[in-house]
């Protein structure tokens, strides 16, 4: 279920590096705990995020939740098709469904792998 | 990320809620359950309810209603000791109709709202809100001295079937359904009588069917054995009755919400006698203080209840009922505003401290007619 490549935190992220920056979204579990996400609130590409705080909102039919940057860095990329397509996030959690690239080098939020993660998530 | 709400950690509190004959099935088929009003439901299935929603505008859904109340009225003097409660006018119902009326307190507030079938000229059924049932009933027994008052909802199950596609799913299993919408009948489902209504809480043509407990989960098996039939859980239900501005007791209505407030006043029959009668009449002649509306938004966003509503920076009202709509890929809301704010007017919703622009509409926010 969870992609052994990639990091996970304790708030339902996944991050995964290459060339020089992270990429991250949420994970499956989170995504089927939301629901049918109707929309995607993203800072924009240049802008800096904080790790730990919150950088952005997802919301589904039923609720609002922010997302936690898993890092510190500038914003690189932004996936500007989850505005109009939001349901990718439930579709694709861990492809198309990604949320931002950040440049690599900031702080970062403790990651656990995907047993890790698994395990967290079956406690809930 | 903080996906788990209080609302859906609530379902993990399983020990006392009821459950409904479906239950079992609910939870086999995968279903997201969770607390509503003392019951244990299915908020969605496995297909989500963007789409479950989607099927019962384009097709036929089925929901899981037996957690309703279901009340037995009977007695020669029963209709007319019930009308001098409710709202509506029980005198305008010929055998067999059906008609949406209202229980106040004496302030005027709504206790509950609920449709009434008059099965005969002694007998109502009253189907009132889950969350209400057992006042109401409690309620009714100590208000109509020489009526039978029997609460019924443990030994029944209630399916709605909604949707353009309901009147042949349930032709193909063999159900009379050439009813005018607000009527009932009766009909024999393996040797036991059920009734059909054309009502629903969706805006599409359908139906809602009274089976006995035992048989419920049979019907509603054979219903899904139809083509393009869909279980939808109640999460469409809530983002189909808000796409209508169908009022929700505990939301849009209730003790702080009175009827005409909540432009219910078709509901209303003031040449009867009612409970909340007098207080009724005397916000009647002074105007509500505020009147529920639609709300359409403009921008990105989902209302939620409790977010305020603003013009020029000043709050005008509040959210009760708030979604996304799937038909619109918009947000939507029912508001509680100033009545000087007139439909057309150009408003803001505030999401969480950012202004979206909305616009004050009169629902239905979309085409759709249960007629």
């Amino acid at each position: 279920m969870n992609p052994e490549e990639l990091k996970y935190t304790a708030e339902h992220e996944w991050l995964k590096e290459s060339d020089g920056k992270i990429r991250f979204g949420i994970t499956h579990f989170a995504q089927d705990a939301l629901g049918d996400i109707v929309f995607v609130d993203l800072p924009e590409v240049g802008d800096t995020i904080t790790a730990g705080k919150p950088c952005g909102e997802v919301e589904s039919t039923k609720s609002v939740s922010d997302v936690y940057a898993p890092v510190s860095g500038e914003v690189l990329a932004r996936n500007d098709a989850l505005l109009d397509t939001p349901e990718m996030i439930n579709t694709d959690p861990y492809g198309e469904g990604w949320l931002l690239d950040v440049a690599m080098g900031g702080d970062a939020m403790d990651t656990l792998d995907a047993s890790g993660y698994e395990s967290h998530t079956s406690q809930i | 990320m903080s996906p788990l709400e209080p609302a859906e950690l609530s379902s993990q509190r399983q020990h006392e809620l009821q459950h409904t004959p479906l239950h079992a099935w609910h939870v086999a088929s995968g279903a997201k359950m969770a607390d509503f009003a003392g019951w244990e439901m299915p908020i969605e299935f496995p297909l989500g309810t963007v789409s479950e929603h989607r099927s019962v505008r384009a097709g036929c859904g089925l929901f899981d209603v037996s957690h309703m109340g279901l009340l037995s009225i009977e007695g020669q003097q029963a209709v007319a000791e019930l009308n001098q409660l409710l709202t509506n006018d029980l005198d305008r119902l010929a055998d067999r109709d059906v008609q949406y009326t209202l229980l106040c307190d004496e302030l005027g507030g709504v206790v509950d709202d609920m449709l009434a079938t008059r099965l005969a000229a002694d007998r109502i059924l009253l189907v009132p809100n889950a969350a209400n049932s057992v006042a109401v009933f409690a309620l009714l027994q100590s208000s109509l001295p020489d009526a039978t008052v029997v609460d019924m909802s443990a030994d029944w199950g209630l399916i709605a079937v909604q949707g353009p596609g309901a009147r042949s799913a349930l032709s193909g299993i063999g159900l009379d359904s050439e009813i005018k919408y607000m009527t009932a009948t009766t009909a024999d489902y393996q040797g036991r009588e059920i009734i059909i209504s054309r009502t629903g809480y969706t805006g599409e043509q359908g139906y809602e069917v009274l089976v006995p407990r035992s048989l419920t989960q049979q019907l509603w098996e054979q219903l899904l054995d139809q083509p393009g039939t869909t279980p939808c859980g109640l999460g469409a239900r809530d983002t189909l009755r808000t796409e209508m501005g169908y009022p929700l007791h505990g939301q849009d209505i209730g003790a702080s919400i009175d009827p005409l407030t909540a432009g219910l006043s078709w509901a209303v029959a003031w040449e009867t006698d009612f409970r909340g009668r007098n207080k009724l009449q005397q916000l009647r002649a002074e105007g509500p203080k505020h009147r529920l509306c639609g709300v359409l938004l403009q921008g990105r966003g989902v209302p939620r209840p409790g977010m305020k509503v603003l013009r020029d920076g000043e709050p005008i009202g509040v959210v009760t009922s708030g979604t996304f709509s799937p038909s619109l890929r918009q947000g939507i809301a029912i508001a509680l505003l100033d009545p000087r704010i007139q439909i057309g007017d150009e408003v803001d919703l505030d999401v969480r401290g950012r202004a979206v622009q909305a616009v004050v509409t009169k629902p239905p926010f979309v085409d759709a007619s249960p007629r």
